[in-house]
């Protein structure tokens, strides 16, 4: 299995390398499993993380991604993630969605597991897959998650304690 | 440079080779083409044949001669299947339709294609499909008037509007109604530029065995988009509903009330003050039972600020008042998806846990009608994904349907006495 997801990703990371010199693909979802959080929060540690999670099944998601295109363009010291938590059916349509709020050059991953009480546990064990969902990760490693918009009061907060600080 | 990027071709074949799910799928088309391999990238189920153990949704029911049905999908077919040693096998399945490459059928958590099984043998399968570009949905309908050897062409409860999220329920006459939310007025106010909070809750009703519906109306405004219906039947053969609302300041808690004999109105109430005010898809709606003795029982889960959690009321004056919320599950392990079914005097709550590694179902059995319940007792477990449990009842017995993508297709009879429900 370790070795098959290996293959996977080298063929993402060729897949990225293609898209490098010109190749058609287009927005590309990096694979997202079990215990891929931890290795997405060492990987970005030290720095501001937001991973937010959302589907195109959740219209207030969608509704809001724009606002989220805002908050890349106006913090580029905060490392943003986005999951999308939809089935592989759904992969065309949520690219769509991305570009449309001019979000295609984000850094995109997706469920690429359906083991989906074990992703949501690895994240908050409270989290039953209600969205949008996003995980505040501090600098100092300190973790928040936040059920609901961009607009709750937790996210402002956290983004006035934690960004604009190089 | 040329060399790298033939190597670079080459993995991304492997790649698409290894997961692609979305190719096979346009090619399963048929039960005989349907054996593609599975996916191992992407989250999908955990076979592609055409059977209920490849699903990730498989929602059950009896017919009269105590036949176990199921409807399930995989990749673009609906297909029912019939069993006659209890889920432990399954004849061939039939697939009821096939959607067209664009698009996706509606299987996912609360979503999934449903069966009804009718008193003079007839069949009657739902489903719901979204166009790629858009999120609205229709529901359609096939019926099978030979056993379920076919089905008739699938029809369109509704043209144009947007529905997901039917609810099914026939009662002793044979009246079918089904429930839905249905984004018309959304979709109206959208294009005259106003606000519109979620869906309208919608109602129809067929007394030709499911050829035709009549009513299809919206009866109230603003429930919950992204969260299942249930339905029940009360002891006056009227049938009841129960959905997550929008309430003011966009609080996403819980309705139940009951249609009227004509179809033309709603009676019932909010069944508690969680106070969940949140712009979000909870994807998940409520279970409801009425049992025999006409009490209304809901369980929902909530992160309202007045609790959170999964939670249990039940109503003895039709809606109009509910008992105070009774937490159900254990939180340490992320209680959800709570389903109820009262069988003869006995009434039943399953809901599922996870504790990091498996997932369980839980159960509790309730002889006085929700005030006290069993010890909960793990009726069966799974060590990878799931899909939500569903209850099904037939000839005063009740089982747990589920299936699970390691351990497959499970049929699980409910304990009958206290006894029983408690032994761990």
């Amino acid at each position: 299995m370790s070795v098959r997801r290996n293959i996977v990703r080298y063929g993402i990371a060729a897949a990225a390398f293609l898209l490098v010199c010109g190749g058609a693909l287009a927005l590309d979802f990096k694979p997202y499993g079990r215990g891929d959080y931890e290795t997405l929060v060492k990987a970005h540690a030290g720095r501001p993380l937001i991973i937010h999670f959302w589907s195109v099944t959740c219209p207030a998601c969608v509704a809001e991604l724009p606002q989220w295109e805002k908050l890349i363009g106006a913090h580029n010291d905060v490392d943003i993630l986005f999951i999308d938590t939809d089935d592989e059916e759904e992969r065309d349509r949520a690219a769509m969605r991305m570009e449309k709020a001019g979000l295609a050059t984000a850094s995109h991953y997706a469920f690429a597991d359906s083991f989906v009480e074990k992703l949501y546990f690895e994240v908050d064990r409270n989290w039953r897959g209600e969205l949008p969902f996003t995980a505040l990760v501090a600098p100092d490693g300190v973790r928040t998650t936040v059920t609901g918009g961009l607009d709750d009061p937790q996210m402002a907060a956290w983004l006035g304690k934690n960004a604009g600080k190089k | 440079m040329t060399r790298m990027k033939h190597i670079g071709l080459v993995l991304v074949a492997a790649l698409l080779g290894a997961s692609g799910a979305h190719a096979q799928e346009h090619a399963t088309s048929t039960v005989a083409e349907g054996a593609a391999k599975p996916a191992m990238k992407h989250a999908a189920p955990a076979c592609s044949d055409a059977r209920p153990e490849c699903a990730m949704t498989v929602f059950p029911a009896f017919d009269k001669k105590g036949r176990l049905w199921v409807a399930f999908s995989v990749g673009k077919t609906v297909y029912a299947a019939s069993s006659v040693d209890g889920g432990k096998s399954f004849a061939s399945p039939v697939a009821v339709a096939n959607i067209a490459e664009t698009g996706v059928i509606d299987a996912h958590g609360d979503a999934r294609p449903k069966i009804v099984a009718l008193n003079d043998g007839a069949l009657l399968v739902s489903y719901t499909t979204r166009p790629d570009k858009q999120m609205i949905g229709t529901i359609f309908t096939a019926r099978s008037i030979d056993g379920g050897k076919t089905f008739s062409t699938p029809q369109a409860m509704l043209a144009d509007g947007g529905q997901r999220f039917d609810a099914w329920v026939v009662s002793p006459k044979g009246r079918i109604y089904a429930g839905w939310l249905d984004k018309t007025h959304a979709q109206k106010a959208k294009a005259e530029g106003h606000e519109f909070a979620g869906s309208g809750v919608a109602f129809g009703w067929s007394d030709d065995g499911g050829a035709t519906f009549k009513g299809k109306s919206i009866l109230m405004d603003h429930a919950c988009e992204c969260c299942k219906m249930s339905a029940a039947l009360d002891r006056d053969g009227l049938p009841v509903f129960a959905w997550r609302q929008v309430f003011d300041d966009g609080v996403r808690d819980h309705y139940a009330a009951k249609l009227s004999a004509d179809g033309a109105s709603l009676t019932g109430g909010r069944v508690s003050d969680d106070n969940w005010a949140i712009n979000s898809c909870p994807h998940q709606g409520p279970g409801l039972a009425i049992d025999h003795a006409g009490v209304w029982h809901v369980a929902w889960f909530t992160k309202g600020k007045n609790r959170q959690g999964v939670f249990y009321a039940s109503s003895r004056d039709g809606g109009k008042s509910f008992s105070a919320p009774q937490k159900i599950g254990d939180d340490a392990r992320a209680p959800a998806f709570a389903a109820l079914l009262a069988v003869k005097d006995r009434l039943y709550r399953v809901w599922k846990e996870f504790d990091g590694t498996t997932t369980s179902i839980p159960m509790q059995m309730s002889r006085d009608g929700g005030k006290s319940w069993s010890a909960p007792h793990v009726l069966a477990t799974a060590a990878d994904a799931s899909d939500n449990p569903q209850l099904v009842a037939h000839k005063g017995a009740g089982y747990l349907s589920w299936v699970s993508h390691k351990e497959g297709y499970r049929l699980i009879a409910l304990p009958r006495d206290e006894k029983s429900a408690s032994v761990k």
